[in-house]
Order: structure tokens, then sequence, then C-alpha cells
């Protein structure tokens, strides 16, 4: 559609034939992808919306237009708890990835003056992301589980006597395992941003005798929202559309909406899943459009 | 900044945090040493060996442990990774490429080709099932999961892409036109080797997203399991260490794959300072 438009717009004054020719060029270059994108992308989730309004029979949709699958979501105390655990776990992680990942930020892109030792500490910070996420997911089971890593070395540390056993398949092994696993979406940006800072912004409030502390508030915090922001956007729609984790690591003690289109889909229950993607769409939707009210990216980057 | 004090503890911090993201891999990594088939996925270890290694390429003895489902799953990630690989390259740079020039409507199709890496593959993989069950399409993974596998992966490549381009100086292929050499030599000889480091950079992120990449497989591969899935697959039942044995050596195939990259890279750097060098002589 948009690239319909843009055949339009030809500057037919100047340098005529160059000018028919580029718009030409233009499209039949972004064609492919566009195309592909509006294919395989915008009409699947279109679809979903379509079918969250279908009849749900015992094995089979069909398309007949109701409200019963929505009305079914919303009145089950399953369907609801699961958008709350959703939710819950999504804030918790988003903080824990911002509290976790932020100091290493801040050693990497303020700290070290070395801009060799940086990019490697920043490769070596990346380099999980290129392994395979469900082999990093179960990882976890042995360091966390009753005979694992870590129940093992506080034992032999005399700091417990039983091994505590809610380290594994609870809401706790949930949550460390996506700190884990996303908490590097936070550094990236975060450590870019104030890699930018001017070294003598900083420097000459040193010279003014302003504190560490005051310098952090008044100027490196401020100044690295911008990356705050964009890390906190690729956490979220991470988190909220996640259901491997907690497949793995609570024991199915944690389902959220991901899980929950997981078992719908298993079932055949086609039309509750996609009223749980729906959901799913407008929860996240909601969350990034807030993000991006924070900070105003275009301005800022 | 002279805070040394800060300094050295955000130092030890971050040392802990490298420790926090590859402790666990570690620790997974010394667990597939266990013994066999009666050795369990903890701690301690009993006696080291191989056992699972071998168990994983169907050398030994039958044992209750039934062997992963790998060999078929390997050949179809890796088919279903280069056939992404090549389609997500060849896309984003044509659509990099149309970026170039400023036109109307440039902002829509940018967030259009961005949403791909951005939609949870959750959702597009329930989408993309739904789509094919109304059109009476069968689900398979070099059909409907490669589909899904290229908008994930097309972005990166797109992006990657977008940021070479943007540093390139255009007056270089004009001024090779105007001398008169062909646009063929042109882009073998200028634009090629000023995009390659791109191109490389997004044939790696296409080809690993690919690779490890399940949730938008999981919906719309149908009945045959690609690596992912097999893994995926264990989460329900009894983890046992040949799962362990497998995670080492996906993971030596990524750093492997990231080492070619990385001297791909090197070698490509030095032959462009040594044209720069040439150039001045």
């Amino acid at each position: 559609m948009t690239m319909a438009a843009t055949s339009h717009d030809t500057p037919v004054e100047t340098a005529e034939h160059h000018a028919r020719k580029q718009p030409d060029r233009t499209f039949w270059l972004l064609a492919p992808g566009a195309l592909w994108m509006l294919l395989f992308l915008v009409a699947p989730i279109l679809m979903m919306v379509y079918v969250s309004f279908w009849t749900q029979t015992t094995f089979k949709i069909e398309p007949t237009l109701t409200l019963k699958s929505w009305v079914t979501f919303f009145s089950s105390d399953t369907y609801l708890g699961a958008l709350w655990t959703t939710v819950r776990i999504w804030l918790i992680v988003l903080v824990c990835t911002l509290l976790v990942g932020y100091p290493a930020a801040l050693f990497v892109g303020l700290f070290v003056k070395n801009k060799t030792l940086s990019t490697a500490l920043l490769v070596l910070c990346v380099i999980p992301f290129w392994t395979s996420f469900l082999i990093r997911v179960l990882a976890w089971r042995p360091m966390l589980g009753k005979e694992g890593a870590i129940n093992m070395i506080l034992m032999k540390l005399g700091v417990v006597t039983q091994p505590i056993e809610v380290l594994l398949f609870s809401e706790l092994s949930v949550i460390i395992g996506m700190t884990q696993i996303y908490c590097v979406f936070m550094v990236g940006p975060i450590a870019f941003m104030l890699g930018r800072i001017d070294p003598s912004v900083i420097e000459a409030a040193q010279d003014l005798g302003a504190s560490f502390w005051r310098i952090f508030r008044t100027i490196i915090l401020p100044l690295s929202m911008p990356g705050v922001v964009v890390g906190a956007i690729f956490v979220s729609v991470m988190v909220l559309g996640e259901f491997a984790t907690s497949a793995a690591l609570s024991g199915r003690k944690v389902n959220l909406l991901g899980n929950i289109i997981v078992t719908q889909v298993g079932s055949l229950k086609w039309a509750f899943a996609a009223v749980a993607g729906v959901v799913l769409t407008i929860l996240m939707g909601a969350v990034v459009a807030a993000l991006l009210r924070v900070v105003d990216l275009r301005k800022e980057l | 900044m002279n805070a040394s004090g800060i300094k050295v503890s955000l130092g030890l911090y971050t040392a802990l945090f490298i420790i926090f993201l590859y402790g666990p891999l570690a620790v997974l990594a010394i667990l597939s040493f266990q013994t066999g088939p009666e050795g369990g996925p903890q701690f301690p270890i009993i006696e080291w060996s191989t056992y699972w290694y071998k168990h994983l390429f169907g050398l030994t003895p039958p044992s209750r442990i039934a062997p992963l489902p790998i060999e078929q799953a390997l050949v179809r990630s890796l088919g279903l990774a280069v056939m992404t690989m090549i389609v997500s390259t060849v896309l984003g740079v044509t659509a990099a490429q149309a970026f170039r020039k400023k036109f109307r409507g440039s902002g829509v199709v940018f967030y259009l080709i961005v949403l791909g890496m951005m939609v949870p593959g959750v959702l597009v993989g329930l989408g993309m099932a739904l789509v094919a069950n109304a059109l009476g399409i069968d689900r398979h993974w070099w059909g409907t999961a490669f589909v899904l596998h290229v908008v994930y992966t097309f972005p990166f490549a797109f992006l990657v892409m977008l940021a070479i381009f943007n540093r390139f100086d255009p007056s270089v292929e004009e001024a090779s036109w105007s001398l008169g050499v062909t646009p063929a030599r042109t882009f073998r000889k200028i634009t090629f080797p000023l995009i390659f480091p791109g191109v490389l950079s997004a044939m790696l992120f296409a080809f690993t997203l690919s690779y490890d990449e399940f949730s938008r497989t999981l919906f719309a591969s149908g009945r045959d399991l690609t690596l992912p899935l097999a893994i995926y697959g264990t989460f329900s039942v009894e983890v046992h260490p040949n799962v362990f044995a497998f995670g080492v050596l996906t993971t030596l195939f990524s750093f492997a794959l990231l080492g070619t990259y990385a001297v791909l890279m090197a070698l490509s750097v030095r032959r462009a300072k040594r044209m720069a060098i040439q150039e001045e002589a």
C-alpha cells in the first residue's frame, strides 16, 4: 500500500528520465520484503484476531462469529490468573534485569577507558545470544535443583544445613532464569548510551566539586535513560511472549499467557488460544506505548 | 573518572556478572561428563566418562534412556537455517538498498519490517497455524515454519545492512560509473567489498537465529521435529545428561560459527587496509 504511494510522488520536473526510474527502482527493491511481511506477519496476526471470534466446538473451530471465547476467557480464574502472573513476572524480571544489568553497563560503557577492553567485555556479554536459548534455560536445572550446584556450594560452606527446595520448580527459578537470559538486552543499549557521554561534562562536574552520587543522579542517569527505555522494550516484548522458561523451570507451577496458548493449541482449542493471543498482543502494545512515552526516542537518539 | 573505589567495585561486579552469564553453561558442561547410564543430571560426578556423548550418537548398548531424536532433526535444522540465511540476506540487502533514497512512506515500511523481530514467536506461530488451517495447507518445516523464520531474521539483516549503507559514500560508485566501468564490475570491485562485512553479519544473524529458533517453529512446523523442538520435547520429561552433552556440542557449534565469522571479518578488514596502503603509495 505504501509502496504504491511512493510511485506517485515522482518529481517529474527535474531530470525527467532519472526521476521516472528512481521510484520504480525503490518500489521493486522493497516489494519482496514488504510483501513477505504483509503475507506472513500481518495476515497471520489479523487471522488470529478474526479467529478469536469464531465458534469453538470440541475439536474444531467454525467461522460463525461469537463472543463466547472472550466471555470464557474473562470469566475463568485460570485465564485471568495467567494474565496476572504474566504481568507480575514481567514487572519483576524487568526490574531485576535493570538492577543486575545497569552496574555492568556502567562499568563497560563509562569506566573502561580502553576501547578494546570495553568492546571485548561487551562481546563477552553478547556471545550467549548466539547460543541455543533452550540449552541456556535448561542449564539452570542442574544449578538450582535440590542436588544442584548452588545447594551443594551453600551446604559445603555451611550456610544452610538442608538443601533449599524453593530454588527450582518455583516462580523464583523462572525469575532467575529469565533475568540471566534477558539482562544482556538491558546491558547493550545502556552501555551504548553511556559510551556516548562526553567525558568533559563529567570532568567539569568533578572540578566543580560534585560527588559521584550527584554526578550519577544529575548527569549519568538522565543521559542513559534512552538506553534504559530501549532495553526495557526489548526485555518486555520478550518476557511477555515467553513460555519456554516457565515450562522448563517452574514444573507447571507458573502459567504465563504463552503457556496457555501452547496448551490450548495442544488440545485443539484454537479459538481460546487466539483470544489469549489477542490479549497478549494488546498487553504488549500497551507496554511498549507506555515505555515510549517515558522518553521521546526520536529526540534522544 | 577518578573515583577509583567505585571503579574497582564495579569491575568486581562485572566479573561476577560474567560468571552469572556463563556459570550455568559451565555446570552443564561439567555434568555432561557424568558416568552412564546410572549417573543422573546432578552432582557429585560419580565417575568421569564420555558415555552420554556416545549415547547421543547411538554408540552405547540400549538402555532404558531413549536416545535423542537428533539425526533427522539436525539435517532439517541445518537445511532450514541455510534457506533462511539466503532469503533473509537477499531481502535485507535489497530492502536496505531501497532505503538509501528518501521516499514517502519509508517510516511505515521501516516499522513493518522491524515488527518481524519484535512480535513474539508464539503469536506469529499461532497466526500462521490458523492461516494454514483455514487454507487447508499442511504445515511443514520447509514451508510455514520457513517463512516465519525469514519474518524473524530478515529485520536483523535489514538493520545490519542499513547501518552499512549509512556509512557508504555513493560517490565512489558514481565515480566508477562515470569512468566507464560496467555496473557489474563496479559491483564486484567497489560495492561488494564495501558491504561485505555487513552481508557476513547478516548471514551470521540469520543462520544462528534460525538454527536456534523454536517458538515460531513449534506451531508452524507440523509433525517433523527440528533440533530445538527435540530439546523442547525433553522439558516435560525427566532430563538426563544426554541433553547436556547435546547442549555442549551445539554450543561448540555456535562458537565455531562465531569464530569463522571473526576470522572472515579480520581478513576483510586486513584486505581493506592493504588496499588503502596501496592507494597511498
